[in-house]
């Protein structure tokens, strides 16, 4: 991914190397009769408006719907969506798309750099009331926090069409990853004249316009959403798969068992299920690594106990929670054991050595917690008590269950907390909790997603971590060449500080039906694409 | 009766009222809110969203201008969480759906459950009473829960006859009516047989049966009647239950009923999902007690109100 940093780097045209095309048959392969392609949602779709949803599964169904600047392909490369191309300003703050001319909406109007304009727009304007709005202080929009904080017009927004064909965005700070951020839903196009005309129903199943490779012919709200390729996508002779069906199964087991009986062609595996079924089904279950990483989040705040202000303490718990055991005996499937926090398969990343993750085996990581808590003052004669919060799930309950027994070893006496959801996340954004179960996963392919997070001035550090070097190196890091040398340096100030315990980093676990081909196969963010899916013949 | 009528009819409107005002309070009262989530949201944008849906306004306003727009337009207000659809679209989607399978699983558990209680209840201490109870009592402790994923396994899976979830016509229809009128069924067998064996020792079945009338009049014109009236009391909030929906239903066979939505917007903290869910399922509540207590009059006249 030698594109984003010499992006960074210097003013340049770019062009995409290759023209992109939607579903890429090879040779020799026979297409099945049967173009259907049906998936799976664990709930019903909460919102089809791409400014409005804020979904995983939301998205999925999104880009099928319609189309941002650029997609992404198999390998998180990106391609060209409605732009073709951009170049970027000497400053690095100024990129200018250029957009295709045979794009349109299902309406069969053209699309143009204005529909880009009217969204940005729409996304940060408060009378829109988007959850996503911060998502365009993220990119660095000009003005984008004065107009959600509604001291500025949305027409202020950094975006504007040169013309119909040719888009300009100013950004606040130069964005190595900025490009990467353009393949989000919220960035996507909407038409003017439809959400004007309809209101908040203009989502509805044969009134929604989008300028995607499908259109929505129906949607049952927990239930199922039906889309079919759509004439007026600008690839759409290129385009194999007939018909997306995805049907809402709210418990896993049943969407497997209804896999299994043929009803879908990819599911979830429930959680200790992939080796069973490994070995069963060898060609169908599949696991590949996803943008999340799972961790115990520490209270160092304020509000949280003294024993945690203290690094050796802090260092102690994160060596003495034995992963391997949470990786191989409990979650089974296929995750990584993880000593840090970024996710080990975001693009360009390398994770510092460490000394406890890389050069010592359990027992030597838990002799060494031993001595870190008897300099903190802690021993067998003056145990540590400690809370454990998570939010209600299996999973949740039996890693916490794990790793409470493993802190015994080190006198930490661990009660578990277990809170639904909703409480779960209101006290820790409150700072009520010693540690707590906590995941998060990636918006973009780039290790800043992650280490963001933890800045002072992040507004997601639940936490409370506050540290000045880190923070520059962040800060630092927008600008930089090469960004990746302050990514590895923050990643060891974690390593020292310990403000979070890293526990695993995620992977999707799916069964696929053996004839669909064109899913991504080594995409962390599993971005998919209808428009790239063919059914093969037996 | 008339008076008894209108007489509930209007006690329903202020334990309405109670219901919701204090459902409204209760649910405001719980941690976290509809934009509580992992990421947390910045202030300004949190400042926005509780703006466009008045959540920044005193509780006691909040209460009125909700109580304000169902009286002036029926309207319930928009779902804070299915941001495209307002409450009065979810429930028009969702509640014909529960409604068409709480009703077909009502009769079902009406039909075989008391034709199994009477059964029984004729045949006392005989192989089909043996059978029968032990029928009900098997389906009564099977939970549905159970029972939904093993209906699943065996006619999609295994047999291949129905469809495993969905609702997209009747066919979609058998196995989540047979998860939900299962335990109902049982348990209005286990009333019919009790009750009937009760009325078969009184009085006036022994004259009817010393009269020379045939059995089966016997049992059809002068036991079932009366043997029917602590299995209507049961009826009534078995009724209710059964069209308001079962999330377990919803859940396993993806039916897209107003069982699931109800239990999500308390999770979500959906308020208005959650209070139009809730006056609905209180208003047919209120409703059918008083058609059972008018069924009452009918079916035993020395009731009188």
């Amino acid at each position: 991914m030698k594109f984003r940093t010499t992006l960074a780097s210097s003013a340049l045209a770019l062009s995409l190397a290759f023209q992109a095309q939607a579903a890429d048959v090879p040779e020799g392969v026979t297409l099945a009769e049967d173009q259907n392609y049906t998936f799976w949602l664990l709930d019903a779709i909460k919102s089809m408006d791409p400014q409005i949803n804020t979904d995983v599964e939301g998205s999925d169904v999104l880009r099928n719907l319609f189309e941002g600047l650029y997609n992404e392909d198999g390998n998180g490369e990106l391609v060209p969506g409605v732009a073709l191309e951009h170049e970027v300003s000497e400053d690095g703050k100024t990129y200018t798309f250029k957009l295709r001319d045979d794009a349109k909406w299902s309406n069969g109007d053209p699309v143009t750099a204005n529909d880009f304009v009217y969204s940005w727009r729409r996304l940060a304007d408060p009378a829109t009331a988007s959850e996503y709005a911060w998502y365009m202080e993220l990119m660095q929009v000009e003005n984008a926090p004065e107009i959600i904080a509604g001291s500025t017009s949305p027409e202020e927004l950094g975006i504007r069409a040169v013309d119909d064909h040719t888009l300009e965005v100013k950004i606040t700070t130069p964005l190595p990853y900025f490009p990467q951020m353009l393949v989000h839903g919220s960035t996507f196009p909407v038409l003017q004249s439809a959400v004007e005309e309809h209101g908040d129903d203009w989502t509805d199943a044969g009134t929604l316009v989008g300028n995607g490779a499908y259109k929505l012919v129906e949607h049952q709200l927990g239930e199922r959403v039906v889309m079919e390729k759509s004439d007026t996508y600008w690839d759409a002779e290129n385009v194999v798969m007939e018909k997306l069906t995805a049907l809402t199964i709210n418990d896993v087991n049943q969407a497997l068992t209804r896999y299994l009986a043929g009803e879908l062609d990819r599911v979830d595996i429930p959680a200790g299920q992939y080796p069973r079924l490994k070995e069963e089904y060898p060609e169908q279950a599949v696991s590949t690594p996803y943008n999340c990483s799972y961790i115990y989040m520490l209270n160092v705040g304020e509000k949280g106990p003294e024993a945690l202000k203290d690094a050796r303490v802090r260092k102690a718990l994160a060596y003495t929670i034995d992963r391997d055991i949470i990786v191989d005996r409990i979650l089974q499937g296929g995750q990584k054991p993880s000593y840090n926090w970024t996710h080990w398969a975001i693009a360009d990343f390398e994770r510092p050595e460490l000394d406890w993750a890389d050069n010592m085996d359990q027992a030597q990581r838990v002799e060494k917690a031993k001595e870190l808590m008897a300099e903190a003052g802690y021993g067998p004669d003056k145990p540590l008590d400690l809370t454990l919060q998570y939010n209600t799930s299996e999973d949740h309950k039996k890693i916490a269950i794990a790793a409470s027994q493993m802190l015994k070893q080190i006198n930490v006496n661990v009660t578990l907390d277990n809170y639904e959801w909703k409480i779960h996340t209101d006290r820790m954004q409150n700072q009520d909790y010693d540690m707590a179960r906590y995941a998060w996963c990636g918006d973009y392919n780039e290790a800043s997603t992650y280490l963001d997070l933890l800045t002072s001035y992040s507004g997601h550090n639940n936490g409370e971590f506050y540290n000045d070097a880190y923070d520059k190196l962040m800060k630092d890091s927008k600008t930089a060449e090469d960004p990746q040398p302050l990514y590895k340096e923050a990643e060891s100030i974690l390593a020292e500080e310990m403000p979070i315990i890293p526990i695993y980093h995620y992977a999707n676990v799916d069964m696929i039906a053996e004839d669909i081909e064109g899913l991504p196969e080594n995409n962390v963010n599993n971005t998919w694409y209808g428009k790239d899916l063919y059914r093969t013949a037996e | 009766m008339l008076s008894y009528i209108l007489k509930r009819l209007a006690i329903a409107i202020p334990t309405l009222l109670v219901l919701i005002v204090i459902s409204f309070l209760l649910m405001h009262s719980a941690p976290g809110g509809p934009f509580t989530s992992e990421r947390e949201l910045p202030p300004q944008v949190l400042a926005n969203l509780n703006a466009k849906y008045g959540l920044d306004d005193p509780l006691w306003k909040q209460i009125g201008s909700y109580m304000w727009g169902i009286v002036s337009d029926f309207d319930f207000g928009p779902s804070f969480v299915y941001k495209d659809r307002s409450v009065n679209e979810i429930i028009a989607q969702g509640f014909p759906i529960t409604l068409t399978y709480g009703l077909l699983s009502f009769a079902v558990a009406v039909i075989v459950g008391v034709s199994l209680g009477v059964a029984a209840a004729v045949r006392h201490n005989s192989l089909l009473d043996y059978v029968a109870v032990g029928v009900s009592i098997g389906a009564q402790v099977l939970p549905n829960f159970v029972m939904a994923p093993i209906l699943v396994l065996v006619f999609t899976l295994w047999l291949g006859w129905l469809p495993g979830g969905g609702w997209q016509g009747p066919e979609y229809w058998i196995m989540p009516v047979i998860a939900l009128s299962t335990s109902f069924m049982a348990s209005i067998a286990r009333i019919t047989r009790s009750s009937m064996l009760e009325v078969l020792t009184s009085n006036h079945i022994r004259t009817a049966r010393a009269k020379g009338l045939p059995e089966r009049r016997v049992i059809l014109r002068h036991a079932l009647k009366p043997a029917m009236l602590p299995v209507i009391s049961y009826l009534g909030p078995a009724f209710v239950a059964m069209i308001t929906g079962s999330v377990v239903v919803d859940i396993y066979f993806s039916t897209g009923g107003i069982g699931k939505a109800f239990v999500d917007s308390a999770l979500n903290r959906d308020y208005a999902v959650m209070m139009g869910v809730t006056i609905l399922v209180g208003a047919l509540t209120i409703f059918f007690n008083l058609v059972v207590d008018i069924l009452y009059g009918w079916i035993d006249p020395k009731i009188r109100y």
